[in-house]
């Protein structure tokens, strides 16, 4: 599973900066999120309820921050292990840079699904994080954009 | 299977009451997805609400300009059935014949599989979708990868489709589950030429370009070089995204020859 994209959000570097390490922010965004927690400066742990078609799957999740750079960029590393249905695991490189009046955020992801989701669901996983990237950077975006 | 309360509806009425008086409710139609799933524990209802007794959603009913074909109507049953031949044999080339025996349209298009063959029927020959409170039209029906416009608890009843003056429809199967990697339907209904494909992106959508190019040169060659812009077409191991573009080319000449 791969996936790329590039972002563009109507507010200063710093605020983007802080809002992407904000459980509370994260979880807004992140659609079927029903817990998100900080359990150390750079590890979170989450719990999503994830959707698709007839597929119902709840999955709890590890994340963690590497390679940190102040206000440019860091790496993300992600297990998440949903009971029956199966497991990921996949690395995030998320980074920011500012522009005139927004900063741009890219992100570039890849990672791999194993156990029955895989099995059955190989010719959507990609069709599905698409989709769940889209959301979260529209309701991401949506905290600033609303607000006005 | 985990435990779950099972429900068998006499009436559309009384389905729409069990939903909404349920928690986790689930319509039940042919099962052809829904009991997959809950055996794979990939999917936990506590309400499965069997829909298969209330009659009056089986059945196709055939006019002079159109064919009504009701909700629960097996996929076999419209491939013999069907007036429109396209549509015959769409039904007859979905699954396998126990898929085909169980399965129905009213199921097929609410679950909105990207890879249903049922969805390019209905946007290309430009079907009108009934359900127990409105009528859709088939271009606002599909809305997402596996998304409908349907709202929680809505009923599909029956889909109404319009006679056509030509169609086929072509596909490149999945050799094993028969399901569409690709699959196109060109139609010309009313002096409109529509172009649906299945299979390629993340639910059935139209190809307009095609569509022009067949308005004023309805032959396999009008379709041969369209831009098809592959950037969220589905990926798989079965085949990449520009392999899909190219089949839909190749689909869509293939189903212009049969009826040219």
């Amino acid at each position: 599973m791969e996936l790329q994209g590039e972002a563009d959000i109507p507010a200063p570097l710093e605020e983007v900066w802080n809002a992407l390490q904000d459980p509370d922010v994260l979880k807004e965004c992140i659609d079927g999120c029903q817990e998100m927690s900080r359990s150390t400066t750079t590890d979170y742990v989450a719990k999503i309820r994830a959707h698709v078609g007839p597929v119902r799957a709840n999955f709890s999740a590890n994340i963690r921050m590497v390679d940190v750079v102040e206000l440019s960029g860091y790496t993300l590393e992600v297990s998440a292990t949903g009971g029956a249905a199966g497991f990921g695991k996949g690395v995030a490189h998320i980074s920011l840079q500012e522009e005139e009046s927004s900063t741009k955020l890219s992100y570039e992801v890849s990672g791999i699904v194993g156990g029955k989701l895989a099995q059955i669901g190989s010719r959507l996983i990609n069709g599905v994080t698409n989709k769940m990237a889209a959301q979260f950077f529209e309701k991401f975006v949506d905290r600033w954009t609303a607000n006005e | 299977m985990y435990s779950f309360n099972y429900h068998r509806a006499q009436s559309i009425d009384e389905a729409r009451d069990m939903y909404s008086s349920g928690q986790d409710p689930v319509y039940l139609a042919g099962g052809m997805t829904l009991i997959p799933s809950i055996k794979q524990r990939l999917s936990s209802p506590n309400e499965v609400i069997d829909l298969g007794a209330i009659d009056s959603m089986k059945g196709t009913l055939t006019s002079g300009t159109s064919i009504r074909i009701g909700g629960l109507t097996t996929h076999s049953e419209v491939a013999s059935t069907s007036t429109i031949a396209a549509l015959a044999a769409l039904a007859g080339g979905i699954g396998d014949p126990q898929v085909r025996n169980r399965g129905t349209i009213g199921g097929s298009i609410a679950n909105n599989d990207p890879a249903a063959d049922y969805p390019a029927a209905l946007v290309g020959l430009g079907a009108t979708v009934f359900t127990n409170d409105r009528s859709i039209p088939a271009d606002d029906f599909f809305t997402g990868m596996f998304e409908t416009s349907l709202a929680d608890g809505e009923i599909v009843t029956s889909v109404e489709f319009p006679m056509p003056t030509r169609a086929a429809y072509v596909k490149f199967p999945n050799p094993a589950s028969r399901y569409a990697i690709v699959g196109v339907m060109v139609a010309e209904t009313g002096g409109e030429v529509r172009v649906a494909v299945t299979g390629a992106g993340p639910y059935a959508f139209r190809m307009t370009e095609m569509e022009s190019a067949l308005s004023s040169n309805f032959a396999p060659s009008a379709v041969a070089d369209t831009r098809v812009d592959h950037s969220d077409f589905n990926v798989d191991l079965h085949a990449s995204s520009e392999y899909r573009a190219h089949l839909v080319r190749t689909m869509a000449q293939r189903a212009v020859a049969q009826i040219a």
